[in-house]
């Protein structure tokens, strides 16, 4: 389980958002992205001394201010779900792993990445 | 490649009011004017809430001027339109309050 995919899965879930600053945002998941930033809706946001609160109707926060995210139990549930889709889905290559995309580009003949037997010979005729 | 796309749309807050919190606690607000993807902003009639000097995590009403800013992307923390914002009075008390047994 990736934090990240977790995040993904949480998407439409309600969740609370700590920043680096203590101040915590209540909401709505709307979107999220690969830095973490994250678009709320439907937003309480309290003080970090917790006794002041704001209603904000949306709200983007800046991936490299949270310090945690709380989400639902349920999130985690779906989350697995996902991946099992996904492992199904790129069965043999999936996203990590496998035949790496860089770095030998014009290498001929040699080691072709861990699996596909033969291939490299396949292509010569 | 998609999943480099952020989630940040700053695009459909141009020319509208947007309330800015900034890493180190000061809070800016003013009408979006540009914004690039590493989230620094160009705001017009941008106006700070000054902080209560015997307490600097707490906002005030009180504003200062400041006119056109460039506010630095990689001190942005928040970003929210001003629209729709109010203080409000502690909505988790209910949640706590828990049936006498």
């Amino acid at each position: 389980m990736l934090p990240l995919s977790l995040l993904k899965a949480a998407q439409g879930h309600p969740m609370l958002i700590e920043l680096k600053n203590g101040e915590t945002y209540n909401g709505h998941l709307v979107n999220c992205d690969t830095w973490m930033n994250v678009h709320l809706r439907e937003v309480i946001c309290t003080s970090k001394d917790g006794d002041r609160f704001w209603r904000i109707p949306e709200c983007y926060i800046r991936g490299n201010t949270v310090k945690y995210m709380r989400v639902q139990e349920e999130v985690m549930e779906k989350a697995v779900e996902e991946q099992k889709k996904y492992r199904r889905f790129g069965q043999g290559r999936g996203g990590r792993g496998g035949r790496g995309g860089r770095g030998r580009g014009n290498e001929r003949g040699g080691y072709r990445g861990g699996r596909g037997g033969n291939r490299g010979y396949g292509n010569r005729g | 490649m998609s999943h480099k796309q952020s989630a940040v749309e700053l695009a459909k807050f141009v020319d509208k009011g947007v309330h800015v919190k900034l890493a180190g606690g000061r809070e800016v607000s003013g009408t979006l004017k540009g914004y690039d993807q590493l989230l620094n902003m160009v705001l017009d009639d941008a106006v700070e809430y000054l902080r209560d000097p015997e307490d600097m995590s707490r906002v005030t009403t009180n504003t200062r001027k400041l006119g056109l800013v460039v506010c630095r992307g990689t001190v942005v923390m928040a970003v929210s339109p001003t629209a729709g914002i109010e203080e409000i009075a502690n909505p988790f008390t209910a949640q706590m309050q828990q049936p006498a047994e």
